[in-house]
């Protein structure tokens, strides 16, 4: 190693104590507190409570034998009973062993499990007997027969048990074909094994082995493309009860539902969406259908996705969706891009028939599901293009990075969790869209939820926004570095341009790992009680009153959040257009302030700097410290 | 009428054998109205007397067709009332009949031992058990959705062991 790059590693640590406020070692503790739900992503060395383990083939065939061999040797039963019982038990050991001693007959009798008979005489043998498949008599040395006794050809046996293989796992129970068999004797896996061909055997294994983990409550197999590992549960779930987890060969998928990691969302909710999702693409295409003629040209005229801004693609005439205006007279004065004014008091009047009511009633509420599928869409697509760059950036661009800098790879990691936080991040902010669109359904009659809405609106914007500026810095930022430096390769490297990367994109990978977390944390214990959690802070006059006296936001102050539900701002408002103002009030109520320079919501509101950047407070909170 | 079937060797003897059984000792209540080709039978069924005496079908003539497959006796073969069926719980106007032993697969309960004198024993007792002469739910909508198709398409549950 140079000497170049040793002075490169301790620089950078000192620095990032100073400007950060928080050693690695700090760093790290706070990660075991944030518990994301990708935590298990991480190499194990972070976190310590990973509930779920990756089993590869091996290991899953080691843990399957030993749950064989200890429920052989409690009951004293051979392999085959051993895997009936655990089956019909649901790999349960423990449950196996208590009905299996309370209740011996009657687990044996469900199983088809008969007692073998004594060997049947020399002269038993060379009778004949008929089979009852294809109604002709052989030998009984050369037919086959379950412990009940009921002989059939092997010929006969051979096609029995071809047609159960073929009809699946459930072949594992396969019983005596006799209609006399009182018992519905099970046939034992030696007959099986004997008749049946070399695929069929190894099929049977199959069976036998995805057994462990299909009929198992505590196993699923991995969701990714050609895994063959499964993951094993090691915590308590409730029914229903979701959990993210994330295999070696890097999928990412809930235990419960097996759809996409879906933390802080419930499965219900992603089901629900997911089905709306498909329903409604049909939906969207019959109102795109459905098209309106271009005021102008009589041309039919498709909607852009979400705005009301139409432009006629003939003669270019931009026009408003709702009152079919001209676009030109539309813009604040109208409410802004999701409410037409105009048509809100046209409306009043009286001028729009029922059917134009009826249509801009259906219209509104795919407009809304609309606005939250956009977005959730978006972040979708954010994500996977996120997750092509990040494979990109690791496989790439690290090593001639490391190359080029003479810093040993395992120093440039923070580029790695940059893009894993990017990865991870989208994938939580695009459900929380799908959350957002059940939760707050009723935010336009009651002010209660309107009030959670706003709250759960700030978080989300608050995590959004951070969000864009870390992918931004991970991609743009990164993307010139790499090129300046390929440029400079012979010695003109810029090190403290590139340190001053390091330090914000670190600073920034923390920062919205905070809001995310906050946003998860909040979305998992619901809004019910949230104004009884701030209403502490709010008391000790750090509420409204208190951010009155910056003076800036005294028309919203009082009414706290919920006034942002009547400001006259219907509707969806797009975030970005979200008046500064509605933060403050926002940040007042909740009792923490923004940093500028970073965005970190600070808890401590007599704090002069932030305690992420240490960048001095601006506006009304800052330098006074006049909240209190 | 269905067309005639291939048959492997041993279909073809089983149900020579069976046709041979049956000739011996016919099931109760039943005979034989047409074996042509082998692998199509129509039996004649009569309406049987309910337990403690009870009339319900005892005074009715059914006809029930037995279609059998290429891998008969390990698949089932295609068993269906003809025109007009019981009025049953379990039987549809299309002649399609919700019993397990019917049927292969998941929930049946047919197994390659069953014989068709077995099969149709079943059925007679079928009618004989039922005490409520009445269409199964949503009849008219299950034959308009299916119509003549087989079936063994169908996708049955079989909950009702009583009737
Ligand atoms: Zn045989
Ligand atoms: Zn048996
Ligand atoms: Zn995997
Ligand atoms: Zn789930
Ligand atoms: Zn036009
Ligand atoms: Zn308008
Ligand atoms: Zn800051």
């Amino acid at each position: 190693m140079s000497d170049d790059s040793e002075e490169f590693r301790s620089g950078s640590e000192d620095e990032e104590m100073s400007d950060y406020g928080a050693s690695d070692a700090d760093m790290d503790v706070e990660d075991d507190d944030d518990d994301y739900g990708f935590a298990g992503a991480e190499e194990v060395s972070t976190v310590p409570k990973v509930p779920y383990k990756v089993l590869p083939k091996e290991d899953l065939n080691k843990q399957r034998e030993k749950a064989l061999r200890e429920v052989m040797d409690v009951l004293g039963i051979d392999e085959d009973t051993a895997m009936r019982v655990l089956r019909k038990y649901k790999w349960d050991s423990s449950r196996v062993q208590e009905e299996w001693f309370s209740k011996y007959d009657q687990v044996r009798e469900s199983l088809g499990l008969v007692d073998e008979p004594g060997p049947s005489g020399r002269a038993a043998c060379e009778a004949e007997e008929r089979c009852f498949i294809c109604f002709d008599s052989f030998p009984v040395r050369d037919m086959r027969s379950a412990a009940c006794r009921h002989y059939f050809c092997k010929d006969c046996w051979r096609g029995y048990i071809t047609q159960a293989l073929s009809s699946g796992p459930a072949c594992l129970d396969l019983r005596c074909p006799s209609t006399e068999c009182k018992q519905k004797a099970c046939v034992p896996c030696a007959l099986v094994m004997e008749l049946a061909s070399g695929e069929e055997q190894s099929k049977y294994s199959t069976y036998m082995v995805r057994s462990f983990v299909e009929d198992n409550s505590s196993m699923c197999w991995c969701t990714g493309k050609n895994c063959e590992n499964a993951i094993q549960c090691l915590v308590d779930r409730g029914p229903d009860e979701a959990m993210d987890v994330i295999c070696s060969c890097s999928a990412t998928f809930c235990f419960n539902c097996k759809e996409e990691a879906h933390r802080p969302v419930s499965c219900k909710t992603v089901k629900t969406w997911l089905t709306k999702n498909s329903a409604e693409s049909e939906n969207m295409n019959w109102i795109l259908a459905n098209t309106k003629p271009c005021p102008k040209c009589s041309r039919p005229i498709e909607k852009n996705q979400g705005c009301m801004h139409m432009t006629c693609s003939q003669c270019r005439f931009e026009f408003c969706w709702l009152c079919q205006g001209d676009w030109k007279e539309h813009g604040e004065r109208t409410g802004g891009f999701y409410a037409c004014n105009r048509f809100e008091t046209a409306k009043k009047k009286g001028e729009y028939d029922d059917e134009s009511r009826r249509r801009e009633n259906a219209k509104a509420s795919l407009e809304r599901y609309m606005h939250y599928f956009e977005r959730f869409d978006a972040h979708s697509k954010a994500r996977e293009k996120a997750r092509l760059d990040a494979s990109k950036v690791s496989k790439d661009w690290l090593e001639q990075l490391a190359d080029i800098t003479k810093t040993p790879t395992s120093q440039l990691k923070f580029i790695n969790e940059a893009w894993n936080q990017i990865v991870e991040c989208r994938r939580m902010l695009k459900w929380t869209y799908a959350y957002g669109y059940y939760a707050f359904e009723d935010a336009d009659r009651n002010s209660e939820v309107a009030r959670h809405k706003g709250f759960f609106e700030f978080l989300q914007g608050d995590a959004e926004r951070s969000l864009e500026r870390l992918h931004e810095a991970a991609e743009k930022d990164l993307g010139a570095h790499v090129t300046k430096a390929r440029n400079q390769a012979d010695g003109g490297f810029d090190a403290d341009a590139f340190q001053t990367f390091r330090k914000n994109l670190i600073g920034l990978t923390d920062v919205t790992a905070g809001f995310f977390d906050k946003l998860v944390k909040q979305l998992e214990k619901g809004f019910s009680s949230m104004e009884a959690d701030y209403a502490g802070q709010v008391d000790d006059g750090a509420g409204p009153s208190g951010v009155n006296e910056g003076g800036e936001q005294a028309a919203g102050a009082a009414g706290g959040p919920a006034a942002t539900g009547t400001t006259g701002h219907k509707g969806r408002r797009s975030k970005k257009a979200r008046g500064v103002d509605e933060d403050v009030v926002l940040l007042g109520e909740q009792g923490f302030w923004t940093c500028n320079k970073c965005t970190y919501n600070n808890q401590d509101l007599t704090a002069r700097r932030c305690e992420v950047c240490n960048e001095a407070r601006a506006g009304p909170g800052g330098g006074a410290g006049n909240r209190r | 009428m269905a067309q005639a079937t291939r048959l492997s060797t041993v279909a073809q003897r089983r149900i020579q054998s069976e046709l041979n059984e049956w000739m011996r000792s016919p099931p109760e209540g039943c005979c034989l109205e047409s074996c042509e080709p082998m692998t199509s039978w129509v039996v004649i069924m009569q309406g049987p007397e309910g337990a403690g005496g009870v009339r319900l079908y005892s005074d009715e003539v059914f006809r029930v067709r037995i279609d059998f497959g290429e891998q008969y006796p390990l698949d089932p073969p295609d068993v269906i009332f003809l025109a007009p069926a019981p009025i049953h719980p379990h039987i549809y106007s299309n002649g399609h009949i919700c019993l397990d032993i019917l049927y292969s697969g998941r929930n049946g309960g047919w197994s390659p031992a069953l014989t068709m004198s077995k099969v149709v024993l079943s059925l007679r007792s079928m009618l004989a058990s039922n005490t409520d002469k009445r269409k199964p739910p949503g009849d008219a909508e299950y034959c308009a959705r299916v119509g003549n198709r087989s079936p063994k398409l169908s996708n049955w549950v079989f909950e009702d062991d009583k009737v």
